[in-house]
């Protein structure tokens, strides 16, 4: 049997990783998103201790390697008392760390919006929360469109970081197939394409919204000659 | 390389260009005498600048020959192959150009933009350079500006300071890309003052202007370009008092 | 946590900032030379470029290094764990920093080249003097970002051996059982390594965004 054979017979094992890696990526890209989304309303709106404290999470968040993060949550607070399996940890600390990502560019694209907008909304009778969500949140992702793709693509790598707190995702299943078969180049080659091919699609679903964004005069390019 | 003096320091042979399908160049031909001054005028669109920059081959005819003082400029001589980037440099830099949006160099101080390529292209010594743009940069009337960054200068000063840039590679010819069109009404006479002490000084000159008052006083020869084709070649008064064609007195009758 | 403790976290933090700065060196002007290839035009290099580009942006830092460390004496290159780490992080770095570079190189006023040509300059010469020195300043924050990056994703070499600051919270919480004072401390060290990384970026955007206007 030569190498690809001994991989297609075992491509059991990885494709049980890609999908772990399919899991933990999507589900926490979307869930990060949707905290996102409320961590900034609270940065822009809120005044006070609160939402300064908020605003220094997520500056520190974009400060810490994701790694180290992961540590924390999965060796570190056993000592406190909290105790999470792997795939809790993983899913905690991927939500939370790109949450605080999502946050950063959403806030940074808000402030490109132009300011009278909200007034018109305020004074057709929308509430802060009606209006973000039906004004403001549809305007910053259909601009901040390509920023964000990118940062959904880091969520999909950083997957692989939770192999080593012994989460059984891709990377895991390509390096446990590659030394018990001994077919390194062949194990590795299917993953790397496999991370690939997925951020491909990500990139077309993030043209795909551009296209959409340019239709209306929001994309960023205008925003750039606008300012 | 010519064996007998040459006799006209630009020469322009059937040059035809075309953009995007549309034809922007049709056939142009133009001799340029040394010392002389020629003014390229003509409404917009007509491809003046286009033919300016095809001189010196920042644009590439479709057809046609152009030669710099008897030399082929663009394509190897005997025809068919591009010339290499360093011989094309080498005639560039008997070329001196001005253009409309200034170009200066904007990491560079105005005296470093004015010897800049005297010692990188021309391997003259630093110092030499720089007694030489002093010089030039007086003779403009900016030596004051010499340790100036370019975003500091008005637009007149900046335009002084591409003359000077031009003059210090000692061009055998110099052309002038609308200098003035991007210069407030009140920057436009200094600038015109200094190519006029130039003109007087004997300097090929190419000139594609909107400065008619210019353009009349200065040039030895007027070219009139309409829609890609020279309508009219003639001494400027004849030119201004008498135009020969339709076009000529439809282009005047709303400039002058 | 104890003097042993403290001294394996130093120990940690100089591999991570040693094996950093060597990739960090080396991706700088590597992506340099991938963004100039490909706009030379010649045609299958440019292709072969965009494809490395594409391949190093999407693939995940641990599976690059498992991939290179495993892999290489296989084709018969010896790479022990340091080289195997740089190796992989350089490769990783320079696709990134060839987007950045590029996006500097396209947006370059094209006014400045003809200015150039028009006074004789060979392309060399002005590459050399009138654009290189203006697209390192604009793209430095970008280069800067990517240099933090770098520094987040620099535990990835800990799948392979190497004791860098994360990894060596490992080996202490081996000794002492208590792995959460390591690891806040660790947390501690990068934040200030990567925060002034991130004041620097801060600091070069606004500089570029004056020079721009």
């Amino acid at each position: 049997m030569n190498k690809w054979e001994i991989l297609w017979h075992h491509r059991g094992m990885i494709l049980d990783g890609f999908e772990s890696t399919l899991i933990l990526f999507g589900v926490s890209a979307i869930a990060a998103f949707l905290l996102s989304s409320l961590i900034v309303l609270v940065i822009r709106t809120g005044r006070g201790p609160f939402g300064r404290a908020v605003r220094g999470i997520v500056d520190g968040m974009r400060m810490l390697p994701f790694l180290i993060y992961a540590y924390l949550l999965y060796y570190g607070l056993p000592s406190l008392g909290v105790r999470f399996d792997a795939w809790t940890a993983g899913f905690i600390a991927l939500i939370t760390y790109h949450a605080a990502y999502f946050a950063e560019i959403l806030r940074g694209t808000w402030a490109t919006l132009s300011t009278g907008q909200v007034e018109a909304a305020r004074a057709h009778g929308f509430t802060t929360f009606m209006m973000y969500r039906r004004i403001i949140l549809p305007q910053l992702v259909l601009r901040a469109a390509p920023v964000l793709g990118n940062q959904v693509i880091i969520c999909l790598k950083d997957t692989a970081f939770l192999s080593i707190i012994t989460v059984r995702e891709l990377t895991a299943a390509a390096s446990a197939v590659q030394s018990q078969y001994f077919i390194p180049f062949e194990a590795f080659i299917v993953a790397i394409g496999l991370y690939w091919l997925t951020s491909m699609l990500i990139e077309v679903l993030v043209a795909r919204i551009g296209i959409a964004a340019e239709e209306k005069g929001l994309g960023y390019k205008r925003a750039a000659v606008r300012r | 390389m010519a064996t007998s003096a040459p006799p006209f320091a630009v020469e322009v042979r059937n040059v035809s260009k075309r953009f995007a399908g549309i034809e922007v160049l049709r056939d142009v031909s133009l001799q340029v005498a040394h010392g002389q001054t020629v003014s390229v005028l003509g409404p917009s669109g007509s491809g003046k600048s286009t033919l300016l920059r095809c001189i010196n081959w920042l644009e590439e005819p479709d057809s046609g020959e152009i030669f710099i003082a008897g030399v082929r400029i663009g394509v190897r001589a005997g025809g068919k192959t591009h010339m290499p980037d360093r011989d094309l440099a080498r005639m560039r830099a008997r070329i001196g150009m001005v253009f409309q949006g200034f170009n200066l160099w904007p990491h560079l101080s105005v005296i470093d933009n004015v010897t800049e390529a005297p010692i990188h292209v021309l391997g003259m010594a630093r110092e030499e350079a720089i007694a030489r743009a002093e010089q030039l940069l007086e003779k403009v009337g900016i030596g004051d500006k010499r340790d100036a960054y370019p975003y500091v200068l008005s637009g007149g000063q900046k335009q002084r300071v591409g003359i000077a840039r031009a003059l210090a590679m000692n061009p055998e010819v110099i052309l002038f890309d609308e200098p003035t069109s991007a210069l407030d009404p009140e920057l436009v006479g200094e600038v015109l003052a200094a190519m006029r002490a130039l003109a007087e000084e004997g300097m090929t000159m190419v000139v594609v202007t909107h400065e008619m008052a210019f353009a009349r006083e200065v040039s030895d020869e007027i070219v009139f370009i309409d829609q890609g084709s020279v309508v009219e070649r003639q001494a400027p008064d004849a030119f201004f008092d008498r135009p020969q064609t339709a076009r000529a007195r439809q282009f005047l009758s709303r400039y002058a | 946590m104890d003097q042993a403790a403290l001294y394996t976290l130093l120990l940690g933090a100089w591999t991570t900032a040693w094996i950093s700065a060597v990739a960090i060196a080396g991706g700088v002007p590597l992506g340099l030379a991938l963004a100039l290839l490909r706009e030379a035009r010649v045609p299958a290099v440019g292709q072969l470029i965009v494809l490395y580009v594409s391949l190093g942006r999407a693939t995940p830092l641990v599976t690059l290094v498992l991939f290179i460390f495993v892999g290489a004496p296989l084709l018969g290159i010896p790479l022990e764990r340091y080289t195997a780490a740089i190796v992989t992080l350089l490769l990783n770095t320079a696709a990134f920093n060839a987007e950045v570079w590029r996006a500097a190189i396209r947006s370059f006023p094209q006014e400045q080249v003809d200015a150039a040509r028009a006074a004789g300059m060979t392309r060399a010469l002005i590459f050399r003097r009138i654009m290189l020195p203006q697209i390192w300043i604009t793209s430095l924050p970008g280069l800067v970002n990517e240099m933090t990056l770098l520094v987040k994703a620099s535990p990835a070499v800990a799948v392979i051996g190497i004791v860098d600051l994360t990894r060596a919270t490992n080996r202490i919480s081996a000794v002492t059982y208590e792995p959460l004072p390591p690891i806040l401390v660790a947390a501690a060290l990068y934040l200030v390594v990567i925060g002034t990384l991130v004041r620097l970026q801060r600091l070069l955007d606004a500089r570029a965004q004056r020079l721009a206007m």
